[in-house]
């Protein structure tokens, strides 16, 4: 009794929200009750006894396929009015390929037939107390149905291949990282040990200066060290007349001690 | 009653306090709470300044070239469950059967790492 009452709620709100899947006019919410669809079959599979199906549903198809799906609506760039205008002239169309469809499906559920040894077949026997359903797959996925198991790797590989010979583009201009290149490096290509005087400080030597270019370069004249050290700079530059040393000059002063 | 519901109930009974929870909050405001709509206050919301332009924009196909990845990896994964759980009883057969499979999908793992594809510029 309870287990019927939870199939028709499950089987309504499927059936509900696959219409509204069709119906919904914006896009992403059709997308949003296809993850309720998706649900709600996940419970459906549970009521079968098909416990690693419903899990699987859950995980791949909404927790992969409709962010999938969730990106294609974004990525159309669909604009509501114009998909609008074409509802009338492609509904011949879609009730034609509906109708196709739904004849096949009658004529292959009239024509569908249980053997009637399908009792003895043990190894269909989806799960049983000692038994659960995802070690009944398990025992005759990986043997009995060993060429299939092995063509869904297949189509998983021409997947993988196909999106990426379809995505994939080769930007000469991206800054891609190096990593044989930056494992290369040392760290003398990027530092310079200095030897500074002693009570001197740094701004004895001009400051901080990188390898090849110091921030003096960089920086806006006068803006760069701290205030205690722009004053003491001038003041030695007033006071004692000699030669105005250019930051460039100072780099190479630099790289000669 | 199947017992496959029987271990799951809790599971139904926690979903339909979910539901009746969430229903009461939305419902509840929206019964008692003010509502007074209007332009200014349903317009999308953008740190203080005018809105520029539509949200929806295309992307990036990239995006999609990672999520397609993922699916693919996540079946894998998904394929590895009952494997563990009967592998005790389909010996080395079905433990070769799951290496040529992995094996073949490791080829498409080189390719799409020699590729760059999981790269980021």
């Amino acid at each position: 009794m309870m287990t019927q009452i939870v199939f028709y709620v499950f089987a309504a709100v499927l059936v509900l929200s696959a219409t509204m899947v069709v119906c919904a006019r914006n896009p992403v919410h059709s997308v949003l009750f296809l993850i309720l669809a998706f649900f709600n079959a996940a419970g459906l599979f549970l009521i079968a006894g098909a416990e690693f199906l419903a899990m699987t549903l859950v995980i791949v198809y909404v927790g992969a396929v409709a962010v999938l799906f969730l990106f294609v609506v974004m990525m159309l760039d669909v604009r509501f009015a114009q998909m609008r205008e074409g509802v009338q002239r492609y509904a011949p169309i879609g009730a034609a390929v509906g109708g196709v469809l739904l004849v096949e499906l009658i004529m292959a559920f009239t024509h569908w037939r249980v053997a009637g040894n399908i009792g003895q077949i043990t190894h269909l026997v989806p799960s049983s107390p000692t038994r659960t359903n995802t070690a009944a797959l398990g025992d005759v996925l990986y043997t009995h149905y060993i060429f299939l198991f092995q063509t869904c790797a297949l189509v998983l590989l021409v997947a993988m291949i196909g999106a990426i010979v379809l995505t994939l583009r080769d930007r000469p201009t991206g800054r891609r990282q190096n990593i044989d290149r930056q494992h290369d490096r040392i760290p003398q290509e990027s530092l310079e040990m200095l030897q500074v005087p002693l009570g001197a400080g740094v701004a004895a030597q001009g400051g901080f200066l990188r390898p090849h270019d110091s921030y003096d370069v960089a920086a806006v004249p006068g803006t760069y060290g701290t205030e205690a050290w722009r004053a003491r700079e001038a003041a030695e530059q007033t006071q004692t007349a000699l030669v105005v040393i250019t930051p460039a000059q100072g780099a190479k002063g630099q790289d000669d001690e | 009653m199947h017992p496959v519901i029987t271990d799951y109930l809790p599971v139904l009974i926690f979903g339909c306090i979910a539901v009746v929870i969430a229903g009461a909050m939305l419902g509840s405001s929206l019964l008692f709470g003010h509502q007074k709509p209007y332009a200014e206050k349903t317009s999308a919301y953008e740190c203080g300044f005018e809105a520029f332009d539509d949200a929806r924009h295309r992307f990036d196909v990239r995006f999609y070239l990672v999520a397609i990845l993922f699916i693919i990896f996540d079946l894998e994964v998904a394929f590895l469950f009952p494997w563990a759980m009967s592998l005790s009883r389909i010996g080395w057969f079905g433990f070769l059967s799951m290496m040529g499979f992995l094996g073949v999908l490791v080829v498409g793992f080189i390719y799409e790492w020699s590729k760059g594809a999981l790269d980021w510029d």
